[in-house]
């Protein structure tokens, strides 16, 4: 999806609808997208309106969001971002997929490995952008469902540091209390 | 936190943030999962703390740290909490400095996100323990206080604390009298919900005020109080009035639903028990409704007259419940409730005379969208009314079925081949066999599966349903006596969330079965009376298996003696109802048990004829502060000491003396 660096942020794409440019933390990946995508993104839609109109020429760059983790929560906004481009619009107006469409994209869209989706957790939080953060956080919490402590460290990555001592305090709080 | 783009590991859950995992964790609701996640790593535990919005605390002893570790912490459910009482909450709750200045931190952070607590049958706490509370949670909102039988006026008082109060269940406080209830009404003008069912010392005096101080309540129960027509008259001037309930009012007649007729937003009456009203009351409330759905005449009418069922046209769109158990009912009457209640969602016509299988065929001809029909009793039914039940109402998920002697294996193959959504069937006494639990085995939603007093029922037809059945949580095979072990074998392999199991009477089953049984993890109910060959080697291996275990009736388990109570002693902390009467048990055991069991408070062991007087004494003095009912028997009152019993009755135990003669069953 990397597209070639446009001279004006504000370029128009073959359709007549304003684009923005994106920038990777690295500066490796630049990403040209729908402004009604892009704005789907609270912070991004922040640093627009501080940044005022000249200074996106060169593009808005992400210091915290790596290339790949990028590119990925681009085609999340792509897909549900509504059919209008005009900013004051975008909030209100609807996607333009049907509800089905959007839900059969979401199952598929988090179908990828514990890094990638932590990845997403963390950017859809620092990005503000509110469906993905919700779509990730649930897939966490359904993938915590019915497992066993030991299931839930090996499904999510994750090592005890708990003593000994410890654990047997909070085994013995999950049967005192709740 | 930015990566290296040649790092293909990518990041680690350490990568979340507290905040994050928090949000990730607030969507896991199961409280078996959450307490999975306090186990998995320490980050989890801390996220998990901050998420928690719901406790139920269990032990008085872990009160302070809860109240401490959980920020978000929004509905404290206390009401299992063994012995709590006002010195114990007050010591928990953290105390509202009065002159906090800004520079010193206050004793303890307010519980500023508490808004419901429910305190059922906690009856240690009063009202010191009450105005703690209320002092430490400004933002309360909701408080259950029902069947705490001591909670009188004064209680009420320190409720009316509360000014943010909008739900308050007082169901069964016993001592609450008028002056209470306007205490509460003066204090918390904001209340929405209020339910004083059996609290028979309010009058209409009571009423007229709480009507007049509480404008906002939506929902009102003033059950099985002996209050007139005055009272409704006071309640029709609640303009946001939807819910009310006035089961079994003896002193309300047609005359007050004609006054309550002035309220025309309700959406829900209950007026069942209420054997002085007629169906033209009843008319006269329902007219002018707009947005009734539901409607309760149980035992109250003797029959529908035409009056209501014309009446019942004009509010057919928004009905959704109707239940008349126990009236006559005859076939024309269910084809005009059919032809006008298209939207009917739940039929209630227990023990109803003249039900039969035309009036069900035209009801359900029309009525599509049933979920939930009890026909309890309705003796004439037939395969046929389950024909149409299942042709029509493939929604249906609740089948109340119990005595109806003409159902059997045809009528439910067609109600499991059509209606995938089963989730509840009372097959109680019905002449039935496994044939239709094969049938039944197709419903694979099936949660709740009553099968008492269907002597056909054998291991076969529990294989049948162990082999699809997975999400069941309630069986009930009580008196089924073809059952054997093996049949718990194969439920204990397919239906691994069964909760609460019924064997009573089942006197074939042996330890062996008890093993199987043991295997069912979630288990908190079991009962097993009169199963004579069971022994205490059976009893350890529930008690080692079934953690989860809360309630046990072994009465007339002839067989169980201390080996196996010894068990329960070490490993069912968590129970809190246990039957033992007629078991081999002797005074060392008994005390034994009732000492090491903290969350023990309600114990019936009539006719222990190994325990001797000393052994009863020292038994229940051991648990005097925990124990809130006990069932004794009647000669034991003349010869246990005085002391004893005063403190008992001091502690809030309620005991029932029982005159029964030993005879021995099975």
């Amino acid at each position: 999806m990397a597209a070639a660096a446009d001279s004006s942020g504000d370029g128009g794409t073959s359709s007549g609808e304003k684009t923005i440019v994106l920038v990777s933390s690295d500066n490796s990946a630049r990403f040209e997208v729908r402004e009604a995508a892009a704005l789907l993104s609270q912070t991004v839609r922040r640093m627009i309106d501080e940044a005022g109109a000249d200074a996106s020429g060169d593009g808005i760059t992400l210091p915290d969001v790596d290339a790949k983790t990028l590119a990925k929560v681009l085609e999340y906004c792509n897909k549900h971002a509504p059919a209008s481009s005009s900013s004051s619009a975008a909030e209100a107006a609807p996607p333009a997929e049907g509800e089905e469409d959007l839900e059969r994209f979401d199952r598929e869209f988090v179908r990828v490995d514990m890094g990638t989706l932590y990845s997403l957790v963390t950017a859809a939080s620092y990005l503000k952008i509110e469906g993905l953060l919700n779509l990730t956080c649930q897939t966490i919490a359904d993938m915590i469902k019915g497992k066993t402590p030991e299931q839930i460290r090996k499904t999510l990555g994750i090592t005890s540091e708990f003593t000994p001592e410890e654990e047997d305090e909070v085994r013995r709080e999950n049967a005192w209390a709740f | 936190m930015s990566h290296d783009s040649g790092s293909s590991a990518g990041a680690g859950v350490e990568s979340l943030s507290l905040d994050l995992l928090a949000h990730a964790l607030a969507g896991v609701g199961d409280p078996r999962d959450r307490k999975s996640c306090r186990l998995a790593s320490r980050a989890f535990a801390r996220a998990e703390a901050a998420s928690r919005r719901a406790a139920r605390v269990l032990r008085r002893e872990a009160l302070p740290r809860v109240l401490r570790a959980f920020p978000a912490l929004s509905s404290l459910d206390l009401s299992a909490c063994a012995g709590l009482d006002d010195a114990s909450l007050a010591a928990a709750l953290p105390v509202p400095d009065p002159g906090a200045g800004a520079a010193d931190p206050p004793p303890g952070q307010l519980l500023l996100t508490v808004r419901r607590v429910r305190l059922a049958r906690a009856s240690g706490v009063g009202w010191r323990g009450l105005e703690a509370l209320v002092a430490a949670c400004p933002r309360l909102e909701a408080v259950d206080l029902s069947h705490c039988v001591a909670a009188g006026d004064r209680e009420m008082a320190a409720l009316a604390a509360a000014a943010g109060l909008r739900e308050l269940v007082m169901d069964k406080c016993l001592g609450v009298t008028d002056v209470g209830l306007a205490k509460v009404a003066v204090g918390c003008p904001g209340l929405q919900r209020l339910s004083v069912k059996w609290c028979l010392e309010i009058s209409d005096i009571g009423i007229e005020l709480l009507a007049k101080k509480c404008p906002q309540l939506r929902s009102v129960d003033i059950s099985y109080l002996k209050v007139t027509n005055e009272s409704l008259r006071s309640l029709s001037t609640l303009e946001k009035l939807e819910d009310i309930a006035m089961v079994s009012c003896l002193f309300i007649d047609d005359d007050g639903l004609q006054m309550l007729s002035m309220c025309n937003s309700l959406q829900s009456i209950d007026i069942s028990r209420c054997n002085h009203v007629s169906s033209l009351g009843l008319a006269s409330l329902i007219d002018g409704q707009r947005f009734l759905q539901k409607i309760n005449v149980g035992h109250s009418l003797h029959e529908i007259e035409t009056c209501v069922l014309s009446k019942l046209s004009t509010i057919g769109e928004t009905l959704t419940v109707l239940r008349l158990d126990g009236l006559e009912i005859f076939a024309s009457n269910l084809q005009a409730i059919g032809s006008t209640c298209k939207n009917l969602v739940e039929i209630g016509l227990s023990k109803c005379n003249g039900v039969t299988d035309d009036g069900i065929v035209s009801l359900v001809a029309h009525c599509c969208d049933l979920r939930t029909i009890d026909v309890t009793c309705c003796h004439l039914l037939t395969n046929d009314a389950l024909s149409a039940i299942a042709e029509n109402c493939r929604k249906i998920e609740c089948l109340r079925l119990e005595s109806c002697p003409f159902i059997s294996e045809k009528g439910l193959e067609r109600i499991a081949t059509l209606c995938s959504h089963l989730k509840e069937i009372d097959l109680t006494d019905c002449r039935i066999n496994d044939a239709a639990l094969q049938h039944l085995a197709i419903c694979s939603e099936l949660l709740i599966l009553k099968l008492g007093l269907c002597s056909s029922i054998s291991d076969g037809g529990l294989v049948y349903i162990s082999s699809n059945c997975g999400k069941l949580v309630e069986l009930d095979l009580y008196r089924c006596s073809a059952i054997t072990d093996d049949g718990l074998a194969a439920v204990a392999s397919g239906c691994k969330k069964i909760r609460m199991l019924n064997l009573c009477y089942c006197t074939q089953i042996t330890d062996a079965g008890l093993k199987h049984v043991s295997a069912l993890e979630e288990l908190t109910n079991l009962e097993l009376r009169c199963l004579v060959r069971i022994t205490g080697i059976g009893i350890t291996s529930i008690a080692i298996g079934c953690t989860s275990l809360i309630e046990l009736d072994l009465k007339r388990c002839y067989s169980v003696d201390d080996a196996g109570l010894w068990a329960l002693s070490r490993y069912s902390q968590n129970l809190r109802q246990l039957t033992i009467s007629y078991c081999q048990v002797t005074g060392l055991g008994l005390c034994h048990l009732l000492g090491s069991l903290r969350c023990l408070q309600d114990v019936k062991m009539v006719h222990l004829s190994w325990v001797s007087i000393e052994g009863f004494e020292m038994a229940l003095r051991a648990a005097c502060g925990r124990l809130k009912k006990l069932k004794l028997l009647d000669g034991l009152r003349s010869v246990l000491s005085t002391e004893l019993l005063q403190m008992l009755q001091a502690c809030g135990c309620r005991v029932r003396w029982v005159d029964k003669p030993l005879v021995y069953k099975g």
